[in-house]
């Protein structure tokens, strides 16, 4: 399946012949190749080297691709060695070929060269996700992080180095267009490139299943391949050690982290304008030390959450989650759906308006509104939870007076406030509160019960 | 190979063609195209100056200039006669045949001559593309930025070899068949340097990231390199095009940073380039109060005007390993003044902490250090503003 081509032939040595342009001196195989996938974008860094038998004077090399999705404008030829006497003249994109570019080379040296060829193709890419596995009492997590990495590129790279980038880089064209232009640059008076939303990018999902015993390493590997983490401009680099094989066609999936023990707090939030009359399960964690995370950013992806039961090693599923792109130290919340075993229950239990003033015809100009709430909150499971009820208000012209165990009370912006409680195993709280609201031309009575300092 | 069947040229004498009407006779002599020059200084048209020995005969000469299968604006073909200019050579008139693309000089010539003109004319569909590709250091300090000159004939002429001019540097020697595009180094600077920008800006981004269901709220990145002495560019403007960004990752290999397209940067500007979204410095904006003081009623008891008691806070989390500078910017619609402004309950004056862009947008550079064992660096912008005279809609 190899597609690549790559062909040296010497313009000293074809003078005269010049229709049939072929003399062909060597063809150098791919000595190393090694991949840096995107999974913001469907692109992917490719570096190979390549050792040159190039002769002292003009040198011609012809690369081509077809059925790849090589981007022809990133083609880029550096020698290893020699450099500053070896001159990349041009490299010529010939009329009526396609996916073949022709770079002519002076050389003041005659002999082996190591060059590097790059180039961006498109087809290749990765996702990561995760599994998470709660112990009895969700205290704790084990959570796993993989990564998928998949080819689809039309060309098979053996023995790879293979590094995955986590970011948002911003591109112009898409890869896999680039690639199927007829010309690398296009033709005059096309139109020139516009950034395409970002969204726009996201890749297909991957039909290809690795086959279950057929072990694509060639040696049985005695245990799972580490992946190196490091931090570069905004991104993060991982590199998977040693090298991998991913044919056409193939994806396979590494461990990325495995991480036991990470401390969960089993949270709960009512939000009646968000989430409507139901209480949505949020498993919170911190990218941290202190739960056993924290070395690098988590990429997005998809957690699987499984609850471990009896003692046997039997699971059961609790539910999944999309996960965001996680910095060092950040807050996780993983929405992991509504519930019904921890309830919130908002009760008006009594209205009253006064403070009336009225115009000089007479008419109402401005009033009060003051309700009082019971706020009931049950957990009824077995384990303690933590939960915080945010309230929106139809003002910002407001006032609160609190009764019973309301736990934590901040205000959130202008009209929002937030109570946490935190509860027992099979209890239940309630609180009361009284809101007062001002309308009309009670607003400019109405005094802010926060100042900014 | 030269001029290959497209660019025709016929000298056609009046002596011998007289009487001659209507079919117009072609093909006296066809000669030879010489230098040739291909000038791309012009960024929408190029310019195609050839030299041609033309054989003329004392008299009145007709010369026929015919093309086919290329483009080019009949209006803009010149002749100048490079022997002989002024009153030996003369070039009389020019005329168009009907529904052909040709035309025809008509030179009065004092004596026989084999004059060397040169001819020019805009072609289009052949032109010249700028590309970029920068490989930053590892702590991003400076670029190694080379630039690619890409040609694209699809004029349908081949040139066979031609002397291809810019708008400053020397010309240089290069033949390009149609269809065929040529990518070649034109500029090679080492360690330009760059500065790294993160820029938030109010109107165009998310305020708070907790509204947003499992999004990320990228901040956007740039690169700024000044096309001056001290970035060792400044020599000429550079111009437009896409540059890719690559990072040196300290293992013998680079990585892709991003792309963007940049506009022609005359000497003395910057070229900003965005290259990617942060994800590691997270804003949070809220509106805390906002309220209507000052309140002017009429007769019947309604606000006509009034003024606004405002107050916005945004929290800003570093959590990267390295320091940054995130540049906000903040938008106040109609006439306002600040009450306060803090950060980290330290007041900032306008004009010394911040700068006014414009009447209605401030800009703040926010130092955020790096994140340390404690968690993220934060810091807390607050603007207590009114916005006056405010009228209901």
């Amino acid at each position: 399946m190899k597609r690549m081509m790559l062909v040296l032939f010497l313009t000293a040595a074809i003078t005269g012949v010049v229709q049939a342009k072929v003399d062909l001196v060597t063809l150098p195989s791919r000595e190393t190749v090694q991949l840096t996938i995107y999974n913001s974008a469907d692109m992917t860094l490719v570096r190979e080297s390549r050792a040159l038998t190039l002769k002292d004077g003009k040198n011609k090399l012809q690369f081509s691709w077809a059925n790849t999705l090589i981007d022809p404008t990133s083609l880029e030829m550096l020698p290893k060695a020699s450099a500053d006497k070896i001159d990349i003249a041009d490299l010529t994109y010939p009329p009526s070929v396609r996916n073949l570019g022709l770079w002519n080379i002076k050389s003041g040296v005659s002999g082996n060269v190591p060059v590097e060829i790059t180039y961006l193709t498109s087809g290749l890419s990765w996702r990561a996700f995760y599994m998470g596995t709660l112990t009895e009492d969700e205290k704790t997590m084990r959570l796993q992080g993989y990564v998928r990495v998949t080819n689809n590129s039309g060309e098979d790279y053996e023995n790879a180095q293979t590094r995955l980038i986590v970011g948002k880089v911003h591109i112009l064209d898409r890869i896999a267009d680039l690639a199927r232009r007829q010309y690398p640059y296009g033709r005059p008076g096309e139109a020139p490139p516009v950034a395409v939303p970002r969204s726009a990018l996201a890749r297909g999902e991957v039909r290809v299943l690795l086959a279950r015993s057929r072990a694509l390493s060639e040696k049985l590997a005695e245990k799972p391949k580490e992946i190196k983490k490091e931090g570069l401009s905004e991104y993060f680099l991982y590199t998977i050690e040693g090298t991998e094989t991913i044919p056409t066609g193939w994806s396979k999936r590494l461990l990325s982290f495995d991480v036991d023990k990470v401390p969960v707090v089993n949270l709960y939030k009512f939000e009646q304008e968000r989430y409507g009359n139901f209480v949505v399960r949020f498993l919170s964690f911190k990218n941290d030390e202190e739960h056993e995370l924290g070395e690098t950013p988590i990429p997005g992806g998809l957690l699987k959450v499984y609850r471990g039961v009896g003692d046997q090693g039997h699971l059961s599923y609790t539910g999944q989650s999309s996960f965001k792109y996680i910095p060092v130290d950040e807050d996780v919340e993983l929405n992991l759906g509504a519930v019904a075993n921890v309830v919130v229950e908002p009760t008006l239990m009594d209205f009253e308006t006064k403070n009336y003033r009225f115009d000089r015809n007479g008419n109402i100009s401005g009033w009060d509104e003051i309700r009082t709430f019971k706020v009931e909150v049950r957990n009824t499971r077995e384990i303690p939870i933590r939960v915080e009820i945010k309230r929106n208000f139809p003002t910002q012209y407001w006032e609160l007076k609190k009764n019973g165990e309301f736990g934590q009370f901040e205000q959130v912006d202008l009209d929002t406030v937030k109570f946490t409680l935190s509860l027992e195993p099979r209890s239940k709280n309630q609180f009361e509160y009284v809101l007062t609201t001002y309308h009309g031309v009670r607003e400019d009575d109405w005094r802010p019960l926060v100042s900014e300092e | 190979m030269n001029s290959k069947k497209m660019t025709l040229m016929a000298i056609v004498l009046l002596l011998a063609a007289s009487g001659v009407v209507q079919a117009r006779i072609k093909l006296v002599a066809l000669p030879e195209r010489g230098a040739t020059v291909i000038r791309l200084d012009n960024p929408q048209w190029t310019l195609i100056e050839e030299e041609r020995v033309l054989t003329l005969q004392q008299g009145i000469n007709k010369v026929d200039f015919s093309w086919k299968g290329v483009s080019i604006d009949a209006d803009s073909i010149r002749l100048r006669a490079l022997d002989h200019p002024g009153k030996e050579v003369t070039l009389l008139n020019v005329s168009y045949p009907p529904n052909e693309a040709a035309l025809v000089w008509e030179i009065s010539c004092a004596d026989n001559y084999a004059e060397n003109v040169r001819i020019s004319y805009l072609l289009r569909n052949i032109d010249r593309l700028i590309t970029y590709k920068a490989i930053a250091d590892k702590p991003e300090t400076f670029v190694d930025l080379k630039s690619y000159l890409v040609l694209r004939n699809f004029s349908g002429e081949d040139f066979d070899k031609a002397r291809v001019l810019l708008d400053y540097g020397e010309a240089f020697e290069q033949g390009i068949d149609h269809e065929e595009t040529k990518q070649m180094l034109f500029l090679k600077a080492d360690k330009v340097p760059i500065t790294k920008i993160w820029t938030f800006d109010a109107a165009k981004l998310p305020w708070d990231p907790e509204k947003l269901e499992n999004k990320n709220v990228g901040i956007p990145v740039s690169y700024r390199i000044v096309n001056d002495a001290n970035s060792g560019l400044g020599e000429f403007a550079l111009w437009g095009g896409k540059a890719r960004l690559f990072q040196d990752d300290g293992q013998e290999s680079t990585i892709f940073l991003g792309e963007d397209v940049s506009g022609m940067v005359p000497v003395g500007e910057k070229m900003e380039l965005y290259i990617g979204d942060s994800r590691d410095i997270v804003v949070t904006q809220r509106k805390m109060k906002d309220i209507q003081i000052n309140k002017v009623e009429n007769n019947n008891d309604k606000v006509i005007l009034y003024d606004t008691d405002e107050v916005i806070t945004a929290k800003i989390e570093n959590f990267k390993d390295g320091a940054a500078v995130l540049t906000m910017i903040q938008h106040i619609p109609g006439e306002w003044d600040m009450e306060k402004c803090t950060v980290d309950g330290k007041e900032w004056k306008l004009g010394v902490d911040y700068k006014k862009k414009n009447a209605n947008t401030l800009e703040f550079e926010i130092k955020l250090p790096a994140r340390d064992e404690d968690g993220p660096a934060a810091k807390e912008l607050m603007m207590h503003y009114h916005r006056r005279h405010v009228r209901p809609r």
